[in-house]
């Protein structure tokens, strides 16, 4: 595995608490700037592949917008998995209901897995990315 | 999925919830640790960390007032006793969790 730097994106263009992706070597990568120290991580979800800079960033925590899987952004590690839907209480339609009972059935059988990392540095105002040493 | 992890993350969560509310974890170590494993337990099997004390309705508008930290949704009762029901938070002046009892309702006038 190579550990070349590739530059990523401004330091600045990722406010505190804010993830932006990027797309180095063909690979999806979201940079998170938790308090001013940069990490990058697989951009697909470890649960259903949701892009996960549609999500939010608390902390070295990264919320999944999808299902609310949760990631620590420094490890990759899945902290939790996805939350369970709700419907209101009220019945769906015939079909609807039918629908949703084979989605659930399925998701249900769906592993959150954990994400990868990419190693990071700051240089001349830079994010920079190894986009092919990740774990 | 790794359960000190977890922990550690739903601790993080917490904290930013009930300072705000004049609550704090107990300053109970142990007890802390294992109610926090509790509920890492819960979320496993229900996807929500709920409460470890309180019991399960299977009726979701209720149940969502037993996901902790619950504090919200039994504001009057939790300050008259000083606790939440589990003890897993004191309010933020109490330094001796031992002596704060857990009292229904009932017996702080509330029902």
């Amino acid at each position: 595995m190579s550990d070349k730097y590739i530059r990523a994106i401004s330091a600045d263009a990722v406010a505190p608490g804010g993830m932006k992706a990027v797309e180095l070597d063909g690979k999806e990568i979201v940079v998170c700037n938790c308090g001013g120290k940069y990490y990058a991580v697989q951009r697909r979800c470890g649960h259903m592949n949701a892009p996960l800079d549609m999500g939010t960033l608390d902390g070295m925590y990264l919320t999944c917008a999808m299902h609310c899987a949760q990631f620590d952004v420094a490890t990759g590690e899945a902290l939790s998995g996805p939350v369970p839907p709700d419907f209101g209480g009220e019945t769906p339609p015939r079909l609807l209901g039918e629908y949703f009972q084979n989605v659930g059935m399925l998701m249900g059988r769906i592993r959150t897995e954990s994400i990868r990392t990419y190693p990071t540095k700051l240089e001349a105002g830079w994010v920079l990315v190894a986009p092919q040493a990740g774990d | 999925m790794n359960t000190e992890s977890r922990k550690k993350a739903l601790h993080y969560f917490y904290e930013k919830v009930v300072g705000p509310l004049g609550f704090k974890f107990t300053p109970d170590a142990e007890l802390r640790e294992f109610l926090l494993e509790q509920e890492v337990i819960l979320e496993g099997k229900h996807g929500v960390p709920f409460c470890p004390c309180q019991p399960l309705r299977h009726d979701r508008a209720r149940d969502m007032q037993i996901v902790c930290p619950c504090i919200p949704f039994h504001r009057k009762h939790f300050d008259a006793i000083q606790r939440c029901w589990c003890g897993l938070f004191v309010h933020q002046d109490v330094t001796d969790p031992d002596k704060l009892p857990q009292l229904p309702p009932k017996e702080v006038g509330l029902e």
